[in-house]
């Protein structure tokens, strides 16, 4: 009786898979147009599967092995079923091959299933509580169902009651397994996340490659849409993005504003991004909603705005100003979905349609267009932190090794100090340097995280016919911001340059001996990882070296490297300013507190603001620029180059 | 939102940090609270130079368009001003007190209201309601008072930082908005032409002996008019009497001589 029910479940369940597939490859194709590698990115899929993908999991060892064991088995376990069962392929060897994949996943199976008693807040209910269950009855009602195959049981064993246990069991296994693949079931991630590592937005990502810079607009044509109001906006193969979100919750978990209360939670917006996709409420949502936001009075669909100014639609406004674009969420997503590209490109509609930047958004914009620093300064007074420096000028200069990018840090009385620290550090290792002076303005990186690629561009394209004038090797900025969109944004507009965060900067003159230090007196330090020297840009190796240089022995705090948290002051969010539980600032503090710290030191003008918002008593913040200042000899010659010391590769968690 | 015909008149004004050209403040707060009495019916109008880059920051407050006179510099706004609102229907002018650029008199809502013989109301806060052709109006006074006003349609009023805030300006509609330039006979500023701009310079400022000793106190100096101690009030006297009064005051004070 099996031999005719198991070949019918079978291959009604991947009818319906197929048209399940077709339907929702339909609804990806709503969004619009981008470019991708069909076949070319296919091919490479299992590769990126494998390899790049793994790494992420690998990160959770628990987790990684349960899903190797259970993915694995079960994805030999279908192909052989479908052999064994469907085309009734029964040779003793099939049997055998068959009964080691369902019994490797139904081993993944109850480690799933473990996981699942007492599953951590971050992982979502509802359905993906019964996934457990489904992924043991395919793989124990095939393993059972083989059994005679493979000549362990005999023929007809168990008579018409196990044949109905397995059928029923089987049944419920193909509908999970197969057909729930494509219809929207817990499985969808493997569908969906397959393509969408075949068809990924940021190719550059796999390989070990990085690719963090936000994609411009096309302001040239007035009928493209300025950023998204309908998830018929995002381009298809962003939509196909969020369905291959698994709902793991890691992007929850790491998540500074979800942690401070802020109405942010990645994984529910990426699922919310499902249901404009799809249509429908999200009252169905079975993890942890936006903080004080309840579930089910939130809705959408696919040609329906996702902001509602005065109203509820699918997103509230202020769930997407909380992100800090710390892109913590992306570092962490295992199945490499971009929430700060779908976030930007949400608000570019509130800011450049609707003129809806909350707080004081619309105050630093104007400031930016008419002043071309978000403070609003005159911008003659933008080299008067170095007034007694006499720095040498690009338009007296023409040429330099190094240009250094001042930043708007130069308004700011607290990052004067770090500018003039590293002007000393510069002059001490006659470093052939020259500043732009009165002709440099705002990097752009506020305007276009707040959403204003217009204005973004506008800076750019300036600062590029700026720097077009002048001949030097390398651009070295104190400002991490300004360091990324120079580096990786700038390209894109044409202007393509190599870019250090003085950090680098510094490890690299030490290495080749141009610096004379001394040991730095501070004892006890921590240091915390900017997001944009870090996550951004790959550089956490730099900043530990420089101090080790001064020996200074870090003390690690638990988030630092790429789980580093961030200070709250990125993506423009000290200016939208969200409200809360708690201050991101207070949190990153907590943690520095927790390594018994006197010193934080930093590498970034907003990480430093932000740290020093956080009341008294707590420890002190320094730039490195400033500690290595501190322990500089000059005067005496510097001394004969000595050979670089050896880069030690040091793994960061 | 009334079914008031508003037109709000637009200048273009200068960053006080950068001079860079931008929508004048006070004007963009009469473009918004136009906004907010007659939504996208609100008329806008600017007498100057269509292909101004800086007007285009008025239309990202949501405008559709926007009406330009255009005019040389130097031209004189008033009569082309004048002529264009007198056809045009309108029966409240929102405009701001005092231009950023240009000569910045403040003079042109009071000359322009004379020439079109309507009342002024100056420091228009909020316009509460419009019933049986005129309209109850919220003026604002030094420190935070409020004078509640009822003024016969058509009117000219001017706005200042007691109005409500202008709303954030958009690229999109700013790039969409179109500027329909109409062409006017150009007058020619016989006052400006003959004379010679300088820059102003900021009054002094009287200066304020604070003797407090408590912090009551430095909040009641704080927060006192800066008085001047020989005012008067006259009350029910005839016109020719307080005429005359004023006539006195402005010849001991050298105002006139």
């Amino acid at each position: 009786m099996l031999n005719t029910i198991l070949p019918i479940l079978l291959f009604a369940a991947l009818a319906l898979a197929v048209l399940g597939a077709l339907r929702r490859f339909r609804m990806w194709r709503r969004g619009r147009p981008a470019q991708v590698d069909w076949l070319g990115g296919l091919l490479k899929m299992p590769r990126r599967y494998l390899v790049d993908l793994h790494h992420v999991v690998e990160r959770d060892k628990y987790m990684s092995r349960t899903h190797v064991a259970t993915a694995g088995g079960f994805v030999l376990a279908a192909l052989l079923a479908i052999l064994v069962h469907g085309f009734g392929l029964r040779s003793q060897l099939l049997g055998y091959a068959l009964l080691a994949a369902t019994a490797l996943m139904l081993t993944g199976a109850i480690f799933v299933l473990k996981r699942r008693l007492n599953p951590p807040s971050r992982l979502s209910k509802g359905p993906w509580m019964r996934l457990p269950k489904s992924l043991l009855m395919f793989s124990g009602s095939f393993f059972v169902a083989t059994l005679p195959v493979a000549g362990i049981l005999p023929e007809g064993f168990g008579g018409w009651l196990l044949a109905v246990l397995l059928a029923v069991g089987v049944a419920w296994g193909v509908s999970e397994l197969f057909f729930g693949m494509t219809w929207g079931g817990p499985m969808k991630h493997a569908f969906a996340g397959a393509l969408h590592l075949a068809w990924h937005r940021r190719p550059e990502r796999f390989g070990g490659g990085r690719s963090t810079g936000l994609k411009a607009l096309d302001l040239s044509d007035p009928s493209a849409p300025l950023g998204v109001e309908k998830p018929s906006d995002f381009t298809w193969n962003q939509l196909l993005g969020f369905d291959a979100c698994v709902q793991c919750g890691k992007c929850e978990a790491m998540c500074p504003a979800f942690a401070a209360g802020q109405p942010l939670n990645p994984k529910k917006l990426i699922q919310d991004m499902v249901i404009g996709l799809a249509g429908g409420n999200d009252a169905k949502f079975a993890g942890s909603p936006y903080p004080g936001k309840p579930l089910g009075e939130h809705s959408g669909g696919p040609h329906l705005p996702i902001v509602s100014l005065d109203g509820k639609a699918l997103v509230d406004a202020e769930t997407l100003w909380s992100c800090t674009t710390c892109r913590a969420c992306v570092e962490e997503c295992p199945m490499m979905i971009e929430h700060v590209d779908a976030i930007v490109d949400m608000r570019r509609h509130l800011t450049l349609e609707k003129g809806a930047t909350p707080n004081k958004g619309a105050e630093v914009l104007e400031n930016l267009i008419a002043t071309d620093n978000p403070g609003g300064f005159a911008p003659g007074g933008r080299l008067n932190w170095a007034a007694d420096l006499n720095l040498p000028l690009m338009s007296e200069k023409k040429q330099a090794d190094v240009l250094f990018w001042v930043g708007d840090g130069a308004f700011d009385m607290r990052n004067q100090r770090t500018l003039r620290a590293f002007v000393k550090i510069l002059r001490a290792a006659r470093v052939d340097f020259a500043v732009l002076g009165l002709e440099e303005r705002d990097s752009g990186d506020v305007a276009r995280r707040l959403g204003d690629e217009a204005t973004f561009q506008s800076l750019a394209r300036r600062n590029i016919a700026t720097l077009s004038r002048y001949r030097f090797k390398r651009i070295v900025s104190c400002d991490p911001h300004s360091f990324h969109v120079l580096k990786n944004e700038y390209g894109a507009l044409g202007g393509h340059y190599e870019v250090l965060h003085h950090t680098t900067f510094i490890d690299e003159l030490v290495r080749q001996g141009a610096l004379r230090l001394g040991r730095s007196k501070a004892d006890s330090v921590t240091y915390h990882d900017p997001c944009y020297l870090g996550r951004y840009n790959g550089e956490y190796q730099a900043p530990r070296n420089v101090l080790k240089a001064l020996g200074i022995e870090v003390r690690e705090m638990q988030r630092s490297g790429f789980r580093s948290r961030c200070c709250g002051g990125g993506g423009g969010a000290p200016i939208t300013d969200i409200p809360g539980k708690q201050r991101i600032p207070d949190m990153r503090m907590a943690d520095i507190k927790e390594t018994g710290a006197a010193l934080v030191a930093v590498g970034c003008p907003q990480c430093t603001a932000m740290l020093e918002g956080v009341v008294a008593p707590r420890p002190e913040i320094k730039d490195i620029a400033e500690l290595v200042a501190e322990v500089l000899i000059e005067g005496a010659e510097a001394p004969a180059s000595q050979p670089a010391a050896r880069r030690e590769a040091a793994e960061v968690h | 939102m009334t079914d008031l015909n508003i037109v709000a008149l637009v200048s273009i004004g200068a960053h006080p940090a950068s001079g860079r050209a931008r929508r004048a403040e006070q004007d963009a707060r009469a473009v918004e609270l136009g906004l907010r009495l007659a939504g996208k019916r609100l008329r806008v109008l600017h007498a100057g130079n269509p292909r101004e880059e800086a007007l285009r920051s008025y239309l990202g407050m949501g405008l559709d368009e926007l009406a330009v006179l255009e005019q040389p510099a130097g031209a004189d706004a008033l009569p082309a001003l004048a002529d264009y609102l007198a056809d045009a229907g309108a029966q409240l002018v929102l405009t701001g007190s005092q231009a950023e650029t240009g000569e910045g008199s403040g003079m042109l809502p009071f000359l322009l209201a004379e020439r079109l013989g309507w009342p002024l109301v100056v420091g228009l806060a909020e316009v509460e309601k419009v019933e049986d052709g005129s309209a109850q109006v919220l003026q604002a006074l030094p420190r935070g008072q409020r004078r509640r006003l009822r003024v016969r349609l058509p009117f000219v009023a001017s706005v200042d930082s007691a109005a409500p805030g202008a709303r954030q300006s958009a690229f999109g509609p700013a790039r969409r908005g179109r500027i329909e330039a109409h062409e006017v006979a150009v007058v020619e500023d016989q006052l400006l032409a003959a004379s010679t701009l300088q820059p102003a310079r900021p009054r002094p400022k009287r200066l304020k002996v604070i003797k407090a000793k408590t912090g009551a106190e430095r909040m009641k100096a704080a927060t006192a008019k800066a008085a001047g101690g020989t005012g008067q009030v006259l009350k029910d006297v005839s016109p020719q009497a307080g005429a005359e009064a004023i006539f006195k005051l402005l010849l001991d004070e050298g105002v006139l001589r």
